[in-house]
């Protein structure tokens, strides 16, 4: 194996001099490994690195998270959902602040003890985030829920907001680093709708400095040579097919449907819900929640950041107003978000 | 088992009784034995040097010590990285009814050895208790004076000084929080807790020596930070020098902890000039305490503020700690 040394001197023999190059990454963890290794200070100055969609407590709409204050607040629920989505902001503050009865979990087994544990009440599990976070709500589901156990979902298909992305001219990206942990449950194929339809070279990454680079190189070897191809440096971990058991589950379980992403709006099949099969357990038929129209926060950016469009340091609440202990919009709440990743390593 | 009632708190016959049969017991020295509402004493000295910390470490007793190691090596160490050599301490305990009295005592005998180890003398001491469920077994506050011999101050260190640390970062906070056992990971790794002052004493007839910090709460980043900001200049700190234990460095990896954030309990950071490095690495390698002392890094004038140079080459900024990674840590 190269060196980290070796990898960025082939990195730097990879990029023309006279063309500017954007890559961008759709993963959290993507955007940690590189702003704490510092991969965009050692990168040539024409090679950009943007974060996209890649958080998933960031793109999680407004409505969802009101929706879920108000059933935290509704005496006979108990609400249990990830630690960062009780933090972020909406315009009906946060479940934390502004909720009533909720629990964090770490796992969705424990949103089935919670629910044992508390007969008398409906326990509404907010389920969040992309294919890695759906797959576990889907082994709970096959291993059945307790009656009163109900499923709010929120997730997402990263693949398809991806092309909307790539359908945005003003955005331009010239190759995408896939999400190790999605590309884990969906498979490397999954990628090659971008190099076939749209000629975007895409390499599966894993999470190491040195494994970022490799993935960059491959992006960078296929522009030069003018192709384009689904690429995997992350073998150990992701299969070509991916993950068929947790795909089998997800799609016994969920049905593809229209959903909001905040700072972006209404896209078409992007999102899963529930099959019909399953209602009974569906937090939005049980309470016949109602979507509610998303309000922008004045100043903030986190949309078009969530769009790869800017950088949190472009915002003007960044490091002023927005910090993570006072979050002004969702990508400064979780430890994968750009403004909270950016706030932490960044000298800007 | 005999536990803590309310009236051990209440200046009656119970604190007499608690006094002579666990305090007196294990805390040597004329001056508490006084038994006088205060002790007097002499300091020969132009300055002196006196801190105060509260101890609230949950839980109470954790591998490589418990709250009353902590309790004396704290506001020791607070007083060596002060130039100052420590001297008398005073030792305020609150109590929660229903302590057992052997925890009690197991504190003490731990407070009186680490104080016996480090050259200090409890001078003199305060007990209260709450009733149960209004406090968390015992929490402590001890207040400490020592004789300055010399100073030291941010606005001393120039470009070009290097910064030094005495030892592995992040030890204590990993320890703590393997001792909570909300993590299911078992290890050898124990905390730093121990009072740095005979390691630094010596250090300071070093005419190089500029500045000191024990990185405690906020780890070693935030006491980068506050230098960079007390002098207005720049330290760059290298990623691939900063000596972390194996188990440390896998451990924070796994619970997602910057070990640079996590609390260290018998550390020291030191800026020093640079031809004085050698001598003050060789000095604090002559010490147990100070094995692993190492160069971590260098002052700058080329910008402000703290930036890491990773261990590819790269490099990033470090902040100070936004957040408490880990609450009630010491």
């Amino acid at each position: 194996m190269k060196s980290s040394e070796q990898l960025i001197k082939i990195i730097h023999s990879l990029v023309p001099a006279e063309k500017k190059i954007k890559i961008m990454n759709v993963c959290g963890s993507h955007e940690h490994t590189i702003a704490f290794s510092g991969i965009r200070s050692i990168l040539p100055a024409n090679l950009e690195i943007i974060p996209g969609p890649g958080c998933p407590v960031c793109v999680c709409s407004e409505s969802d998270i009101i929706n879920a204050i108000n059933l935290s607040n509704n005496p006979d629920v108990i609400l249990v959902t990830y630690g960062d989505m009780l933090r972020v902001p909406t315009r009906q503050g946060s479940i934390r602040a502004d909720g009533t009865s909720y629990k964090m979990i770490t796992s969705p087994m424990e949103a089935i003890s919670i629910a044992k544990k508390n007969p008398e009440k409906s326990v509404v599990f907010f389920s969040i985030g992309f294919e890695t976070t759906t797959a576990p709500t889907a082994a709970i589901l096959q291993m059945g829920l307790p009656d009163n156990l109900f499923i709010l979902s929120s997730h997402k298909l990263t693949p398809v907001i991806m092309e909307l992305l790539v359908k945005d001219t003003t955005i331009a990206i010239d190759g995408f680093i896939a999400p190790g942990h999605v590309s884990a449950i969906v498979g490397a194929n999954a990628w090659k709708v971008f190099p076939e339809k749209y000629g975007i070279p895409i390499v599966v990454a894993g999470f190491e400095a040195e494994n970022l680079l490799m993935g960059l190189i491959e992006i960078l070897s296929q522009l030069r040579d003018g192709l384009a191809r689904a690429g995997n440096v992350y073998k150990q971990v992701v299969r070509p097919e991916g993950n068929a058991h947790a795909q089998g589950i997800i799609n016994k379980f969920f049905k593809v449907a229209d959903i909001n992403w905040r700072g972006i709006g209404h896209v078409p099949e992007s999102g899963l819900q529930l099959r019909d099969e399953y209602a009974r357990h569906n937090a939005n038929v049980e309470f016949n929640l109602q979507p509610i129209k998303e309000e922008k926060i004045p100043g903030c950016i986190c949309g078009n950041i969530i769009l790869g469009k800017a950088y949190p340091s472009a915002c003007g609440l960044f490091k002023t107003q927005c910090s993570p202990r006072t979050p002004q919009g969702p990508c400064m709440v979780s430890m994968e978000g750009a403004c909270n990743i950016w706030y932490r390593t960044s000298s800007e | 088992m005999k536990k803590i009632e309310i009236g051990h708190g209440g200046g009656g016959r119970l604190t007499r009784d608690l006094i002579q049969e666990v305090f007196l017991k294990h805390l040597k020295g004329d001056h508490l034995h006084a038994l006088e509402d205060a002790a007097t004493l002499s300091l020969k000295c132009d300055q002196i040097a006196m801190t105060t910390d509260s101890y609230v470490v949950h839980p109470l007793f954790f591998p490589g010590g418990n709250i009353g190691t902590l309790a004396i090596c704290g506001t020791v160490n607070d007083l060596a990285v002060s130039g100052a050599i420590p001297q008398y301490i005073s030792l305020g305990l609150i109590l929660e009814e229903g302590l057992p009295l052997d925890t009690l005592e197991q504190i003490i005998m731990s407070i009186s050895e680490a104080a016996r180890d480090a050259g200090v003398q409890i001078v003199t001491g305060d007990t209260k208790v709450v009733e149960k469920g209004k406090g968390d077994g015992i929490y402590i506050n001890t207040t400490g004076i020592g004789s300055i011999v010399r100073r030291m101050s941010a606005e001393n260190i120039e470009s070009g000084d290097v910064i030094i640390c005495t030892g592995t970062l992040g030890d204590h906070g990993t320890a703590i929080a393997l001792a909570r056992e909300e993590f299911p990971v078992e290890s050898e790794l124990t905390s730093d807790c121990a009072a740095l002052n005979k390691m630094l004493e010596p250090l300071f007839k070093i005419d190089g020596i500029r500045w000191m910090r024990d990185p405690t709460r906020g780890g070693a980043a935030t006491v980068m930070v506050e230098l960079a900001d007390a002098s207005g200049l720049g330290i760059q700190l290298f990623e691939d020098s900063i000596p972390l234990r194996n188990d440390v460095r896998f451990i924070t990896e796994m619970l997602g902890f910057d070990p640079l954030y996590l609390a260290n309990e018998g550390k020291a950071i030191i800026a020093v000039s640079e031809s004085c490095s050698v001598e003050v690495l060789r000095m604090l390698h002559n010490n147990p305490l100070g094995v692993n002392a190492c160069v971590i890094g260098k002052v700058t004038s080329d910008f402000k503020g703290v930036r890491l140079r990773t261990v590819i080459g790269g490099e990033r900024s470090l902040i100070m700690a936004e957040e408490e990674t880990l609450p009630r840590i010491c």
